[in-house]
């Protein structure tokens, strides 16, 4: 029997970025706000420290930092017909948990999505025609503009203190930035991070060709900040150790290193970790949440009234959160009816490898999570696709992170895969190899989808979460485009052997691609193909919003935090202006 | 080991500042075993850094015995062009070409010296908080450990980071105060005065008698 707690204003499931963003806002303008985070607390100090945080073994090979999926893991599908098993070992994607969330093991890597990023559907039908694309493709439009969203990723990225170069400034193109990028109303907090020297040799073979290379937007600070929260950071000492690592230096933006010092001094504000959430309770009426259930790390099981209930715990899991609470009405891909689950997308990722010759000293350890440089000259729209037969694009950059010794070895095809022809081959390519990634985007469609799984339940005796997805055709054509751009550039970059892997199908869970999983939880204006409005608030539950990328109706060519900390802003400014004066529906549905 | 080619113009430069004693250039050339190559040219150096690099802890003089080679060249290279304050060895380094800066760092990294005698005095509960700076940092300070850069105990990561352990408590401290004051601006990211602006001065007492204290021999 659940023990009730006093009732609070505000529940915050998952003290993550959003979690910890939305919390501070709130409990600054008064409210009374409780954060439930089931992993542990965890600080720059003592947690974060070395020797110990530079473990491979322990961060990168098991994985130390990710949800554990021995109690909660998601059991994954290509397609509808094959029964979902467990992924009892994460891979492809490593959602975090713990407090801090995912993006203490992040890059870093900080985009804005495109001002026609926002507007897919609509752009793509006007430029391209209404029968360009594919009918099971489910695109649509966001419901929320670039320009809408401007000034809240401008906030954000001054609340991390990101280093970049802008390309356009208030429709003013500046020389060293992006040229492509929709405008920004100001310059980057902190000034771009030293380039790496595959940096270097990239920028000079992509200007060669023609392209517009640029200095990858980075979280990892190029110098010292002090964020409008009065949080200080450091700078970065491109230790090589970002993603799936915490930093040790107070130089990665996290919520430990941006606001969590601020919210925990909050008088308004209550962490309570080990916590894990089982639902959001709903009233008779169903349309109403009184709070959520959640077990404590003693497995005593608590009852948390409150008025207003944020789910912020990370994209998979806000998706189950809804499934397992009632709240909107599960996607069918065989009638297409229902929301929750709904526009499941990913992110395609292709890579090009440039072997060199052993003059050319790489040096690949010496990196930061987001120290590349990179083109947007076949990302997103910014090129023409009427002949080509696909949406969207990628970015291509010498984006490399690390040298790390066990998982970082490029050798080239017909390397014997163990023994010592392979030691050789790791000896020789190791310090002469550039990896090109090209970062693409991934559309939404029918059958790509998330639901609860019949069969396989967590540790706390509910349904896991089930993901049914393989690449669109769409995306494995552009990925195939877009690697061969890359190889013209690793030949311009001088590469004795060249290899472009395009991303193929099926999607396997057995090889790291990224944690961008995005939907399931899409944001639009109209109810029936989405789950939440322009402002994330839940049509069917007006005192529930769901913030993180669980709102993408599709994916875009970029890595995903950056518009998730401006969408992020934006639903606490609508929260903060209209809802908590006149709690009820801010879009009439 | 070759011998680092110290030119004349700094020699001379030397007498003048220090007013340079017979004592000084007689330990030079005096006293050289087998196991350490010839180090005429270092006579400079040796006077306050000791023959055998030991430096001088009771005087703030760093040991250089077994430091990082490229943290010596641009430590060289810094006194000269001013990011690192110090009349005196501005005047040393100055003279000096590439080359023998390059020579004198590797000298100087490959020595090996016993513990100087005369480590500074500290209580028990000063290396403590010491230690814990050294391993684990200050949340509460937003301070990182020492060791993340400067290696486990201090012992140091070429190529920049330079060791702590068995320095000088008195040069440590000296040192972290002149990033505070600013006098010493040659990290690129600014991470040492970022660090240090946030250390009181009895947190860089502690931190450096610890460092001091560290016997380099176990370690």
């Amino acid at each position: 029997m659940a023990q009730r707690l006093p009732e609070v204003d505000v529940v915050v499931i998952g003290v993550g970025m959003v979690g910890s963003i939305v919390a501070k806002e709130l409990a600054a303008s008064g409210y009374r706000v409780v954060g439930l985070e089931r992993g542990e607390a965890r600080f720059t100090v003592p947690e974060f420290q070395s020797p110990a945080i530079h473990d491979e073994l322990r961060f990168s090979v098991r994985k130390a930092l990710m949800q554990d999926n021995t109690r909660e893991p998601v059991t994954f599908r290509n397609r509808g017909a094959e029964t979902a098993l467990p992924i009892r070992r994460w891979e492809s994607f490593l959602p975090g948990t713990g407090l801090g969330g995912s993006m203490v093991h992040w890059n870093g890597q900080t985009y804005r999505f495109q001002a026609n990023d926002f507007e897919l559907a609509t752009r793509t039908r006007e430029r391209y025609g209404k029968d360009f694309l594919d009918p099971d493709l489910t695109i649509q439009d966001w419901g929320v503009s670039y320009a809408e969203l401007e000034p809240h990723y401008d906030r954000f990225e001054y609340l991390l203190g990101t280093s970049g170069k802008a390309g356009n400034i208030k429709g003013k193109i500046q020389p060293g930035g992006d040229p492509l990028e929709s405008p920004r109303s100001r310059d980057y907090p902190t000034p771009p991070m030293k380039e790496h020297f595959q940096g270097a040799m990239f920028r000079k073979a992509a200007a060669s060709l023609g392209h517009h290379p640029f200095p990858q937007p980075s979280s990892n600070l190029s110098r010292p900040y002090t964020n409008p929260e009065g949080v200080k950071l450091n700078s970065c000492v491109f230790c090589g150790f970002c993603e799936r690592y915490a930093c040790e230096h107070y130089a990665k933006a996290a919520p430990q290193t941006i606001i969590l010092p601020v919210l925990l001094a909050s008088p308004n504000f209550e962490l309570r970790t080990g916590c894990q959430v089982q639902r959001v309770n709903l009233d008779s009426s169903k349309t109403k949440a009184t709070g959520v259930t959640y077990f404590d790390a003693a497995g005593r099981e608590f009852e948390q009234p409150a008025s207003l209930v944020i789910v912020a715990a990370f994209a998979l899991n806000n998706v189950r959160m809804l499934l397992l609470s009632g709240i909107g009405k599960p996607y069918d891909p065989a009638s297409g009816s229902g929301v929750v689950g709904r526009n499941y997308a990913y992110q395609t990722v292709s890579s090009v490898a440039s072997f060199f010759g052993e003059d050319v000293i790489i040096n690949p350890f010496m990196a930061s999570g987001a120290s590349g440089t990179l083109i947007n000259d076949f990302a997103g729209d910014n090129f023409d696709h009427s002949a080509l037969g696909f949406i969207g694009g990628a970015y291509i950059g010498a984006v490399n992170t690390n040298g790390r010794p066990i998982q970082y070895h490029p050798v080239p095809p017909g390397t014997p895969a163990w023994g010592k022809g392979w030691k050789e081959a790791v000896l020789r390519h190791y310090n002469h190899t550039v990896m090109l990634v090209l970062h693409g985007s991934s559309v939404s469609q029918r059958q790509n989808y998330l639901d609860l799984d019949p069969t396989y339940r967590d540790a706390w005796g509910q349904p896991l979460l089930r993901m049914t997805f393989d690449f669109p055709e769409n995306d494995l054509k552009m990925a195939r485009y877009v690697t061969a751009k890359g190889v013209e550039i690793g030949k311009a970059m001088g590469a004795k052997q060249v290899v472009g892997s395009p991303r193929k199908a099926p999607y396997t869970t057995q090889q790291y691609q990224t944690t961008h999983n995005t939907g399931g939880a899409v944001m639009g204006d109209d109810p029936s193909s989405s789950v939440v409005n322009r402002y994330l608030q839940c049509w069917d539950v007006p005192n529930v919003f769901v913030i993180g990328a669980s709102a993408y109706p599709q994916n875009a060519t970029w890595n995903p935090t950056g518009t998730l900390g401006a969408l992020t802003y934006w639903a606490i400014d609508a929260m903060k202006r209209k809802y908590l004066k006149a709690p009820g529906p801010l879009v009439s549905a | 080991m070759s011998r680092p080619a110290l030119c004349r113009r700094v020699r001379g430069a030397a007498f003048l500042v220090l007013g340079w004693t017979a004592a000084a250039l007689a330990a030079n050339s005096a006293g050289e075993g087998k196991a350490r190559p010839r180090t005429a040219n270092a006579a400079p150096c040796e006077a306050c850094h000791g023959a055998h690099g030991e430096g001088s802890p009771a005087g703030g003089i760093p040991r250089l015995a077994g430091q990082s080679a490229d943290y010596i060249e641009k430590q060289l290279r810094d006194f000269e062009n001013g990011t690192r304050e110090s009349p005196v060895m501005r005047n040393f380094a100055k003279g000096l070409s590439d080359s023998e800066r390059a020579q004198l760092a590797s000298y100087y990294a490959s020595l090996t010296a016993p513990p100087a005698a005369g480590a500074a005095t500290a209580d028990a509960r000063q290396l403590g908080r010491g230690q814990q700076l050294a391993f684990e940092g200050d949340e509460s300070e937003r301070v990182q450990a020492c060791d993340n850069c400067h290696g486990p105990y201090g012992i140091g990561l070429p190529h920049s980071a330079p060791y702590l352990a068995g320095q000088s408590a008195a040069y440590l401290a000296n040192a972290l105060r002149s990033w505070r004051e600013g006098t010493r601006k040659n990290d690129g990211g600014k991470q040492m005065s970022t660090v240090v602006d946030r250390l009181s001065d009895a947190d860089i007492a502690a931190a450096s008698a610890y460092f001091a204290s560290v016997d380099t021999e176990s370690n």
